[in-house]
């Protein structure tokens, strides 16, 4: 098999691989602010892999925890506290000190 | 007539929430209240509730109520701690009043009445008086201990905690009506 007949295939994936690298946009990190006794913004949409950052701006412990409790919980956020996390999948959570802060996150 | 019910029953129950929070200084016809007198009053409140929880995580086995208890009593330590770091920086020392003695006499009553009570029967009124209490403090931080604060940081400071408040209340609705299905 002459080299020409191997580079070609190899170059023409490099250059699609890359193409398509390129068209994927980079991940974000989207804020989700706790002022308030409230999760800001409380409904947020993101795409696969995207972070999601948690920022406590009260005065009070919060977390995060998915709405079953089963499936991921932050640990508590003392004032100031932060905690993030790469969206795979939709969830609803709330704050389970306080359980009337609620928030979802839709991945798209 | 709905429109003018509705407002009859909000004005009563702001009346009755100031008039717990601060009946002895309107009894005295002197309705002012010092900025050093509001941190103290707002501290002795913060302060009650945590001895309300301090006798909840003493008495109660219910989880719920514990987990409620131990919310509250980190949440109103941290009121105090930004109240108390507020005051040193301000150089105020908070001032005992009549307003605060009022409460700790009426918190003396409420934690004797709890003391006496045992298993789903203390559960049920530390939680009713969870919901008291918060809808008497919110409505006087509100009306009474925001509009006598002069210093803006003060203010400042009792406006952000009412929310907190709120969540309390809302939080402690939603137990009672979980015990009342029970």
């Amino acid at each position: 098999m002459s080299m020409h007949k191997v580079l070609f295939p190899c170059a023409l994936l490099l250059l699609t691989g890359f193409s398509t690298l390129q068209e994927r946009p980079a991940s974000k990190t989207h804020r989700v602010e706790i002022v308030q006794m409230k999760f800001s913004p409380s409904s947020l949409s993101v795409r696969p892999g995207d972070t999601v950052l948690f920022v406590n701006l009260d005065m009070v412990t919060h977390d995060v925890t998915e709405a079953s409790g089963k499936s991921w919980k932050s640990p508590p956020l003392a004032a100031k506290g932060s905690w993030k996390k790469v969206a795979k999948t939709s969830a609803s959570y709330y704050c389970s000190f306080h359980p009337v802060m609620k928030g979802t996150i839709t991945v798209k | 007539m709905k429109r003018f019910e509705k407002f009859t029953m909000k004005t009563a129950a702001l009346f009755l929430g100031v008039f717990a929070f601060g009946s002895t200084v309107l009894a005295q016809g002197n309705p002012t209240l010092s900025d050093a007198e509001v941190a103290s009053a707002a501290v002795t409140a913060n302060q009650i509730d945590i001895d309300f929880a301090a006798i909840a995580r003493e008495k109660s086995k219910d989880t719920q109520v514990l987990e409620f208890a131990r919310t509250m009593a980190n949440d109103h330590q941290a009121v105090i701690d930004q109240a108390v770091a507020l005051t040193e920086k301000l150089s105020v020392t908070p001032k005992d009043n009549a307003v605060s003695q009022q409460l700790k006499a009426d918190a003396e009553k409420t934690k004797e009445q709890l003391r006496a009570k045992s298993g789903k029967a203390f559960d049920k009124a530390y939680i009713d008086n969870e919901v008291a209490y918060h809808t008497s403090v919110i409505a006087a931080v509100k009306d009474l201990l925001i509009p006598e604060t002069e210093n803006a940081e003060l203010k400042d400071l009792l406006m952000s905690v009412v929310p907190a408040l709120e969540a309390h209340l809302e939080h402690a609705k939603m137990i009672q009506q979980k015990m009342s299905k029970k």
